[in-house]
């Protein structure tokens, strides 16, 4: 297999921010809009009901499970019906693999595209949370960046793995039921997840976005960070990222070459 | 100078499972020749692109593009072959030029090169004043031509053709012949397949007809015709046939006529009767193509 180089993964990545620059109103609604939305409702509907979730402020709590939540989402559906929609209705794969550019190579310009997206959202989720006073401090959120950022990559692989394995567009009713969806509501985003019954404590450490969350939540709530569990949560999410990839691009390698 | 093989084929295999779709095949591609692979669907023709293009695994045999395994090609190498895929893949989401660009990068080169060539093509394909059109808003005619320009891209030393003029009206082909046959003056290397067997004749040096994965025959236009179907042919209206026994002229049952090939249209003349219908042309290469994989349809 070929070493995989930069210039054709920026080649795969610079033509999704080229179409991403056309088709920005329907991506800042669905990126950036649903999570501030969310963000409204369970900040200060919910908010006005809760006072404090593991010691801070509801809304700080949440501001956390935003930016976790907005990035997943991003990163997610571009990787999974944003790809698939380009590998098989588009057959655009098709034509990039009849160029010097590799499968591991298409498969990092979407993944690093995805990533960056997802940020931008997550990013913007920070900043609306910090307008509203739900980000205490101000530095310490930008630590929580580059995590935001390796959470992202993580999710954009797991898309991956479900594009790899989609028959149709039915296929990821699946993805998201049992994916996106738990992500959402077990994972730590609204509530502290001590609150679950142990087993469900158990699954929902087998998700990415719960090491995610649990990882920058102390860094934009201005709490007590504590280094090694945030490795520990970093560590976890790099291996889960370098498997998925890994089962992504064989399963991808069988169907695009036969 | 002898010319030196682009590609070059050896006992090709290809099976999907138990299924043999190339079996076993030798061909060479002559660099700077126009080279037709005809033969029906499914007759294993774009089975054998796919692994030129290195998508497909070789069962057995060997496949070499530009000195190389095919499954196996270096950068350098893949860099050299433009393609033209049967089924437009061209990018929905982007513009004429922005397709020329994106395919560019893919092909690592610098920006002012892009630019220099993408303006180039363009205006080869004739696209020019459709530079900022959205794909989605070009005619079936545009679309294969863009899709020829952004195989030129990366300026190949081969352009592999699949179909490159199927549903397209006479004035598109036209034009795409005439630019095919520049892109052979400039030295290029075509490798092209086809079901117009006019095109085949009109464009290509070298043919290998292809059938149930096998080759049945190859050669120039003109040594196929000469070897299959004599010079020229007779398509006489039944029941007034030639009054010679059957095996003096070679002929072919097409139902409701039958077709004799002859060398010498005098001789023959003086044979039919007098009330005769008859249409009488020269032997063609679809007159090849038919004889060597037979009339029966292919499509169940």
């Amino acid at each position: 297999m070929k070493m995989p180089e930069s210039v054709y993964v920026l080649a795969v990545y610079n033509r999704q921010y080229r179409v991403f620059r056309k088709l920005l109103g329907s991506s800042l609604v669905s990126n950036v809009a649903n999570p501030i939305l969310f963000l409204f409702a369970f900040g200060f509907g919910m908010g006005s009901f809760i006072d404090t979730m593991s010691g801070m402020d509801y809304l700080t709590f949440v501001v956390a499970g935003m930016i976790g939540y907005s990035a997943a989402f991003a990163a997610s559906f571009e990787t999974s019906i944003g790809a698939f929609t380009r590998y098989f209705l588009q057959k655009n794969w098709d034509a990039i693999l009849s160029t010097p550019v590799t499968l591991a190579e298409l498969m990092m310009g979407e993944i690093l595209w995805a990533s960056v997206k997802a940020l931008f959202s997550a990013v913007c989720v920070l900043i609306v949370g910090w307008i509203w006073g739900g980000v205490p401090t101000s530095f310490e959120p930008l630590i929580a960046l580059p995590i935001v950022f390796l959470g992202s990559v993580c999710f954009a692989c797991a898309g991956l793995v479900a594009t790899a394995y989609a028959k149709g567009y039915e296929f990821f009713a699946y993805f998201f039921t049992f994916w996106i969806t738990p992500m959402f509501v077990f994972c730590g985003v609204f509530f502290d997840i001590g609150r679950f019954p142990d087993f469900i404590q158990y699954l929902a450490w087998g998700f990415p976005m719960t090491h995610l969350v649990a990882a920058i939540r102390p860094l934009t709530a201005g709490t007590e960070v504590d280094v090694a569990a945030t490795l520990l949560h970093v560590g976890y999410i790099i291996v889960f990222s370098a498997a998925a990839f890994w089962v992504a691009h064989r399963k991808l390698r069988q169907r695009l070459y036969d | 100078m002898g010319s030196t093989a682009v590609i070059t084929a050896t006992n090709l295999v290809k099976r999907y499972g138990t299924l043999e779709v190339v079996k076993g095949i030798n061909f060479s591609v002559p660099a700077g020749q126009c080279f037709g692979l005809l033969g029906p669907n499914g007759a294993g023709k774009s089975t054998t692109m796919r692994m030129i293009m290195g998508l497909s695994e070789i069962t057995s045999g060997e496949l070499e593009v530009f000195g190389e395994t095919a499954t196996d090609m270096s950068r350098e190498v893949k860099a050299k072959i433009g393609l033209v895929p049967q089924e437009s893949n061209l990018d929905p989401d982007i513009t004429v030029r922005e397709n020329l660009v994106a395919f560019g990068r893919y092909f690592a080169l610098s920006k002012p090169v892009i630019d220099q060539r993408s303006k180039k093509l363009l205006d080869f394909m004739q696209l020019s004043d459709k530079e900022f059109a959205p794909v989605n808003a070009l005619s079936g005619g545009m679309k294969r031509r863009l899709t020829i320009a952004r195989a030129l891209i990366g300026d190949p030393e081969m352009v592999i053709l699949d179909e490159p003029t199927t549903g397209l009206d006479p004035q598109a082909r036209v034009l795409i012949w005439k630019q095919l046959m520049e892109l052979k003056r400039d030295g290029r290397t075509l490798l092209l397949t086809t079901h117009y067997m006019d095109e085949a004749q009109r464009l290509c040096d070298q043919i290998v007809v292809i059938d149930n994965g096998m080759i049945l025959d190859q050669g120039t236009p003109d040594e196929l015709i000469a070897r299959h179907v004599k010079g020229f042919v007779f398509e006489v209206q039944k029941p007034n046939l030639a009054a010679s026994p059957d095996d003096r002229w070679e002929q072919e049952d097409i139902g409701d006529s039958v077709l004799y090939f002859v060398d010498d249209t005098a001789e023959f003349i003086v044979d039919l009767p007098q009330d005769a219908i008859y249409l009488h042309r020269p032997a063609n290469l679809e007159d090849v193509f038919l004889r060597l994989t037979g009339r029966k349809l292919r499509e169940n």
